[in-house]
């Protein structure tokens, strides 16, 4: 099942397929496809949205975040 | 060569193309994401007295020091934390600006031990920038305490740049980041590319500087 980075539950996990927008921003900081995130907390009203990619968390704007697809399928690491 | 006179003049003639053995000013940069030790790096390579604290954004302007090293004087810039070269903040336009004015100097890529995936984006822009470049893997020491061991000789052979670990809050492997400085290569990002698909390309022969220890090839 996908859906965007931003409508996952606290502590659900899930796997980047697709970055539409921002990707060379997010890119830098750890954020591609093929890497697992796990959602951390993310701030009502358009607040910001955080992640833990690998062992580094990520903080980022919700637009930013909206464009985000993760799966929640599979569970392989990498 | 008495040390002043190493200090004040080049013993090249005309300063110009320098070759081995010669003590020709370099440039160092240290280039990392903020919060690796670039600065505590700096400290322990200067003698100087950068601001070191354990939250990212501390350095925001830029540091110079110098570093002698093997009859040769370094000039080191501690340059602000960046994710990347192309600029989203203040930090990170300095940044950028430094790398673009020292085109001729030594990169001292500058990862986290115990996070080296988030480090190795700016890395890559620093090698494609066609700068000379050895990696530090600083922090090693916490690193080790995570159970984080790191494959540096593996990553130098995939780079084909020297990789050395260091903790600068400890001192340990300062003196092998200084012994290798002079072996700082220009990555072949096609060559990279190759040996990432598995293809094992032409080991280089004739490495500037290099003794040729067979391992970066």
């Amino acid at each position: 099942m996908k859906k965007a980075i931003t409508d996952l539950e606290y502590g659900e996990t899930g796997t980047i397929v697709e970055i539409l927008g921002f990707r060379q921003e997010l890119n830098s900081l750890g954020i591609r496809t093929g890497k697992n995130v796990k959602m951390i907390t993310r701030q009502p009203i358009k607040g910001p949205v955080v992640v833990i990619a690998g062992d580094v968390q990520v903080a980022m704007g919700c637009e930013l975040a909206a464009g985000v697809v993760v799966d929640l399928g599979t569970g392989g690491d990498r | 060569m008495r040390l002043l006179d190493r200090f004040f003049s080049c013993h090249c003639s005309g300063g110009t193309a320098p070759d081995a053995g010669c003590d020709h000013e370099g440039t160092l940069l240290l280039i990392g994401n903020p919060n690796v030790g670039k600065s505590a790096l700096f400290n322990r390579l200067t003698g100087g007295s950068a601001t070191v604290s354990n939250y990212p954004g501390t350095t925001v302007d830029v540091t110079r020091g110098s570093l002698i090293a093997d009859h040769q004087v370094w000039e080191v810039i501690d340059v602000p934390g960046a994710y990347s070269l192309e600029p989203r903040d203040a930090a990170e336009e300095v940044a950028t600006r430094i790398v673009a004015e020292h085109p001729d100097a030594v990169a001292v890529a500058v990862l986290d031990a115990t996070r080296i995936e988030r480090g190795l984006y700016l890395l890559l822009q620093v090698l494609e920038g066609g700068m000379r470049t050895v990696v530090a893997v600083n922090m090693i020491d916490a690193a080790r305490a995570k159970g984080v061991l790191v494959d540096t000789a593996a990553l130098q052979q995939l780079l084909g740049v020297p990789v050395v670990s260091t903790a600068a809050t400890t001192g340990e492997g300062i003196r092998d980041l200084v012994g290798i400085l002079h072996k700082a290569q220009v990555a072949n990002l096609a060559t990279v590319r190759d040996r990432l698909a598995g293809k094992t390309p032409q080991t280089r022969v004739n490495l500037p500087g290099c003794a040729g220890c067979g391992r970066c090839g």
